[in-house]
């Protein structure tokens, strides 16, 4: 389930992150990415559970609806968190995100 | 005064140990060869060999990416010197022959007497259920008992996995090694060849060993295997391989990756008897998975190769699962075994142990490197990691360099190493028992070694002590 402490922030136009794109923000010193799978939008903390390295950034498969840590191979799930693949096991935190007024909203 | 069975058998060590070379170091002429790739690689070598074994798009476009991420990384520079390693100066791709055959008969005379040199041939009429002989890039020889068919294992090399069962192949392919998991998993998944692929369905116990022979032949060689091995609930399989190469003064890569899932009470055990030439690095990634009360267990025996880097692990994924990793390590003169293992405890209840016991002679080396992770959650896990180093010299070395990383407080963890040397008091009270000075020096080897030779089936387990009998020759006065 998706972590919700109640507190919204806005990410981008609808318009600005388009299927197939991913956008890095910053909330609290903490970065999440918000990715696109083909029009249905997922956010994960950019944080590889294996060592703590950046994930958002890796390859991004928007029809599988993935995205590969960069240091390691790791495939995370975007819709639960989870990989799919070792050297990583346990699932990273993820975010609802909504649409308000064809502005993209994260939940934090 | 030693027993004359002692010396007859001390002349007859003697005699085979003159020479690796004669033994197992000995080359077959290359005629008749199907294919070998020219040396180096490129986007265009890989390309090729996957054209040349008709595979599938997505296999293509696999080892196409691992090819990127090979070339993105760095050589890694921790562990052994890599730096001597030459990528170009490497044949990728080699094939003996054209034809995987089920009858010896049928293959290749010269490669047929390799492997009768071997002793394959006899081992799998007497203890094996089944055997794969891998020769260069490709498995030559592959046959498995009748019965075990009929129960629906499957045994049999890659390639043809690819071509028969791609669904189960594709359904684990690189999920437990992704190709990106280091520079030398991503060097073989681009330019993989050979290798095993078991599958035993679920409640099925493989009553003997199934073995794998992995031989190189050709200088400035590259030999990157995959092996996949898939153990369904319930199931209970033994796999050993084995490997050799010709001496050379120039070097070969071994660069294998092992994927191994044990699912819900399935036991897996996996043993090498690793014996390469002394001009071969070894650098093998070996991961498995224990899922809940699973049991896997890497029984890792290295005494060839100029540089081994090699560290089985285990990640305990299920309740209950348990992991075991015994490592065998011996370093001779110019060798550098870089060995250890992984346990990830990533759920409750679960139990680990590695011993790892390594040797050293002749100015050899030998490191422990080890991972013991216990993540949150993995309540009432316990483990127990023992290290035990002999030095036989002053000239050698051993390190350690073990990782312990506890994440949950309800967890029991043992570490334990030591270093020792062979004591003179210990070799005087057994001359005084009428051993000479290299027999008594042997036999607190072997009794140094007996926790893991102890684990291995009757016939390897004699000729690990024979193969360090060997490498023992010579090594007193």
């Amino acid at each position: 389930m998706p972590d919700t402490a109640g507190t919204s922030i806005p990410v981008c136009p609808l318009a600005e992150l388009p299927p197939g794109q991913m956008r890095l923000i910053e909330h609290d010193g903490d970065k999440i990415g918000v990715f696109n799978c083909d029009g249905t939008l997922y956010a994960i903390e950019d944080r590889c559970s294996h060592d703590d390295g950046p994930l958002a950034e890796g390859e991004f498969d928007a029809s599988a609806c993935t995205v590969e840590c960069p240091r390691h191979g790791s495939l995370f799930d975007l819709t639960s968190g989870r990989p799919k693949t070792l050297p990583a096991y346990a699932p990273v935190r993820t975010f609802t995100t909504t649409v308000v007024d064809d502005t993209i909203v994260l939940e934090v | 005064m030693a027993t004359p069975e002692a010396v007859a058998e001390k002349r007859e060590l003697a005699g085979i140990n003159a020479d690796y070379k004669e033994k197992f170091g000995f080359h077959d002429p290359e005629t008749g060869y199907a294919y070998k790739a020219p040396k180096g690689l490129s986007r265009e070598v890989v390309e090729s060999i996957s054209e040349y074994k008709d595979e599938p798009r997505w296999m293509r476009d696999f080892r196409l990416k691992a090819l990127e991420h090979f070339e993105s990384r760095p050589t890694p520079s921790w562990g052994g010197n890599l730096a001597q390693i030459d990528f170009e100066d490497i044949h990728y791709f080699v094939r003996a022959s054209e034809k995987n055959s089920r009858d010896w008969d049928e293959v290749p005379e010269d490669i047929k007497n390799t492997f009768d040199r071997l002793g394959i041939p006899e081992a799998e009429r007497k203890f094996l259920s089944g055997v794969g002989a891998q020769y260069e890039s490709e498995v030559v020889y592959h046959q498995v008992n009748e019965k075990l068919e009929a129960q629906g294992v499957i045994f049999t090399d890659m390639d043809t996995a690819l071509r028969e069962h791609e669904d189960l192949v594709r359904e684990y392919w690189a999920t437990i090694i992704p190709a990106n998991d280091n520079k030398l998993a991503a060097l073989n998944s681009a330019v993989w060849s050979g290798g095993s692929f078991v599958y035993v369905p679920a409640g099925v116990k493989v009553e003997m060993p199934l073995q794998a022979y992995f031989r190189i032949n050709t200088e400035n060689m590259g030999q990157f295997e995959r092996t996949l091995i898939i153990a369904e609930e319930g199931s209970d399989v033994h796999y050993i391989e084995g490997c050799t190469a010709p001496v050379y003064s120039t070097d070969s890569l071994h660069s294998a990756v092992v994927e191994i899932m044990a699912k819900p009470s399935s036991r897996v055990r996996y043993t090498t008897v690793q014996n390469w030439s002394q001009n071969v690095y070894n650098l093998v990634t070996k991961r498995a998975v224990a899922q809940e009360k699973a049991t896997m267990e890497w029984v890792d025996c290295n005494l060839g190769s100029k540089l081994t880097m090699k560290y089985p692990s285990i990640y305990l994924l299920g309740p209950e699962a348990h992991g075991e990793i015994l490592s065998i390590a011996f370093a001779g003169e110019g060798q550098h075994q870089d060995a250890g293992g992984k346990i990830i405890h990533g759920a409750p209840r679960t139990s680990s142990s590695i011993f790892s016991k390594s040797i050293s002679k002749d100015g050899g080396r030998s490191t422990y490197r080890g991972l013991l992770e216990v993540a949150d959650g993995a309540s009432e896990s316990r483990s127990k990691v023992v290290c035990d180093a002999l030095l036989l010299d002053e000239d050698s070395r051993s390190d350690t360099y073990p990782t312990i990383r506890i994440d949950e407080n309800d967890a029991d963890v043992g570490h334990e190493a030591t270093v020792s040397k062979i004591g003179d008091e210990q070799v005087f009270y057994l001359q005084s028992h009428g051993l000479d000075e290299e027999e008594a020096s042997k036999m607190i080897v072997n009794g140094f070694i007996e926790p893991v030779t102890k684990e291995l089936p009757m016939e390897y387990a004699v000729e690990l002590n024979r193969l360090i009998e060997l490498q023992m020759e010579g090594s007193i006065g």
